[in-house]
């Protein structure tokens, strides 16, 4: 056969090539039983090529169909379950085990808050069926981790490159934003112009809730309920749906600063008064007063029958809420808190002095936690025996901090953005985020997104800390920007208007099934 | 294998390996002989660097199909799971980032889509070539 070869010209051996070398070919998924071509598929972990492979043949599109495989790659992305098959709950891990798309078991939707946007405060979600909302978008019920996937890798798609604006309000006022939230059902915004705006979640004005005579700087969604607090020092109790004020709450003295809810009937306010107020919103009667800080209350967060408050009197408390006494004083820092998160386990604050302290709420600190140096060189440690750590790296006030599982994110007017580990108290990443100070920072298990004084908006990848893009087009400022899985609300002042944009990142609906 | 069949003397007849496939899997564990063993949770671990090859069982693989597909078949029978992995990987690699039209060439497989299925799932898998 070699001395034929020999004997050929280039033409000749060109024919033969394209004779043989079809029959030295053989179809893989057809040579091998379909147990090893899910093997040969399982070393595949990019989509694109799956997606290509199904288009083959009708054996490779079976083949492909195949939803362990695709239940895998769930897991090496490390998707969760999608918010439209089931209820919700309040887990904050991403799920990697076999139930994490059928299961009832899923993340929270959350109540995307500023400042201390912590799972722990969304209690209120759980009064919503999440599906009748999901239905109401018509989205098709995911059936498969094929579908699942496809899903949730069109929405990190969206947010990589994607995404549309789906609303763009441009309000009548020029007032400073104070807070937004997002709820399943409502975006609300509070202005210091008096005004509160509530949007449907799509950005459509629904209403304005009109009654504060100043500014409204603190506010908190419960359901329908919403309650508001500022300068006219009166807490209001609205019903979002009808429009009207339930109750007036009368009692501080001075501007009301920060609002939170501990249940449907439950609000604690904290005020320049140095006081802190427990209501009972139905019957619209003050239950407790907190008495024992030394200068204005800045901001409180909730977590169980613990309310703790950070002061610009440096110190911050843990309370209980059902017996109305002061439990500890964490006191370290040598000027204003400006910032408190509260999961349960740790209290986290940022400050004016330019560092984030993390405390123990319950005891004295955990002799388990390994001790970091700069604690020990603190000459305040030893006199605060729950500081767990001071956190050094910002260079001015620490304004923005939202802390989840073993994640803390922290913002400063520095116009960095910075990842901490809690397991290490060590700084993971620093951002250089904005020309000046963060405004507003959220972030959940796979990005952050911060706004600034710059008037950008950015998102970045939380695992990396590269930035993934930046949203919207630059305003003069963002006052406050917000997101959920599927949507990113942001609060700007352009050319002298506040401006609500709304983007969406939700796959278009005809392209799921 | 050899734990199933206890101790013996006699030869074990291994009817579903032919020669040359044999002689190619005996040098791959005489290569493999020294490995360290692999761990227990192997299944999940080491397939999850789905690329990667050592360089010599890179050079191992490079036979025509019909061995290869064949090695694997072997080393399935053989229970030999390294051998299997690296087969495996092996044809992954062959797939990974072609067209649908580049991998029926590789393997010389006919279409048999009709062209309406094939546009129809050609928009089915159309979110994946957005990134």
């Amino acid at each position: 056969l070699a001395e034929i070869l020999n004997l050929c010209d280039s033409q000749q051996l060109s024919f033969v090539l394209n004779y043989v070398s079809p029959r030295l070919k053989k179809d893989p998924f057809k040579s091998l039983p379909n147990e090893l071509c899910l093997r040969v598929i399982s070393f595949i972990d990019d989509p694109k090529t799956l997606a290509r492979a199904s288009q083959v043949s009708k054996h490779w599109h079976g083949l492909l169909s195949d939803d362990l495989t695709w239940k895998k790659l769930c897991e090496k992305h490390s998707y969760r379950r999608l918010s439209g098959a089931a209820g919700y709950s309040m887990s904050n891990q991403t799920h990697h085990h076999d139930s994490a798309l059928f299961s009832a078991n899923p993340i929270s939707p959350k109540e995307a808050t500023f400042a201390h946007a912590l799972p722990s405060t969304s209690g209120f979600t759980s009064e919503i069926s999440p599906q009748s909302l999901r239905a109401k978008r018509g989205r098709p019920k995911v059936t498969s981790y094929k579908s699942h996937f496809k899903q949730r890798y069109m929405v990190e798609t969206a947010w990589r490159t994607g995404g549309k604006a789906i609303a763009r309000h441009i309000t009548p006022d020029q007032g400073v934003v104070t807070s937004l939230h997002l709820t399943p059902e409502y975006i609300v915004i509070a202005l210091d112009n008096a005004k509160i705006h509530v949007f449907d979640a799509d950005g459509q004005l629904l209403r304005t809730l009109t009654g504060h005579v100043m500014g409204v700087w603190a506010m908190v969604p419960w359901g329908n309920t919403l309650v508001s607090g500022g300068c006219d020092r009166d807490v209001r109790v609205w019903d979002m749906e009808k429009g009207d004020c339930k109750a007036i709450l009368r009692g501080h003295t001075s501007t009301v600063r920060c609002l939170k809810m501990s249940d449907h009937k439950t609000a604690i306010s904290g005020s320049r008064d140095t006081t802190l107020r427990i209501w009972d919103i139905e019957k619209g009667v003050c239950l407790n007063v907190l008495v024992g800080h030394q200068a204005s209350v800045r901001c409180l967060e909730i977590h169980g029958d613990l309310v703790v408050s950070g002061s610009y009197d440096t110190t911050a408390k843990v309370w209980s809420i059902s017996k109305g006494t002061c439990l500890r004083t964490l006191s370290g820092h040598f000027s204003q808190i400006y910032a408190i998160a509260f999961d349960g386990n740790r209290i986290a604050t940022g400050s004016l002095d330019t560092s984030v302290r993390i405390w123990d709420p319950h005891t004295g600190f955990v002799t388990s936690t390994p001790f970091p140096m700069q604690a020990c060189s603190d000459p305040c440690f030893r006199s605060s025996r729950n500081c767990l750590a001071v956190l050094q790296g910002h260079t001015s006030l620490v304004g923005q901090l939202q802390m989840r599982g073993n994640t803390l994110v922290t913002g400063g007017s520095d116009g960095s953005v910075r990842v901490w580990s809690l397991e290490k108290y060590a700084c993971v990443h620093r951002l250089a985020a904005h020309d000046n100070s963060v405004t507003s920072l959220q972030f959940d298990e796979t990005r952050i997104v911060s706004g600034g004084s710059d008037g950008r908006v950015k998102v970045w990848d939380l695992r990396t800390g590269q930035l993934v893009r930046e949203l919207s087009s630059p305003a003069d400022a963002v006052w406050r920007v917000a997101f959920e899985e599927e949507k990113a609300v942001i609060l700007a002042s352009r050319a002298t208007r506040t401006i609500m944009e709304v983007f969406s990142f939700s796959p278009p609906a005809d392209s799921l099934g | 294998m050899l734990e199933d069949v206890g101790e013996v003397t006699e030869a074990i007849p291994i009817p579903n390996v032919n020669e040359n496939v044999l002689k190619k899997v005996i040098e791959w564990c005489e290569h493999h002989k020294g490995d360290p063993p692999a761990q227990a949770d192997d299944d999940s671990d080491s397939r999850k660097k789905s690329s990667d090859i050592d360089e010599w069982d890179q050079k191992f693989m490079q036979v025509d199909q019909e061995m290869l597909f064949e090695i694997i078949l072997a080393a399935n029978y053989l229970d030999i799971k390294p051998l299997l992995d690296v087969g495996c990987k092996t044809v992954a690699n062959m797939i990974k980032g072609k067209s649908p039209e580049e991998i029926r060439k590789t393997f010389n497989i006919q279409n048999d889509f009709t062209p309406d299925e094939e546009e129809q799932i050609r928009r089915e898998n159309e979110w994946a070539e957005d990134r």
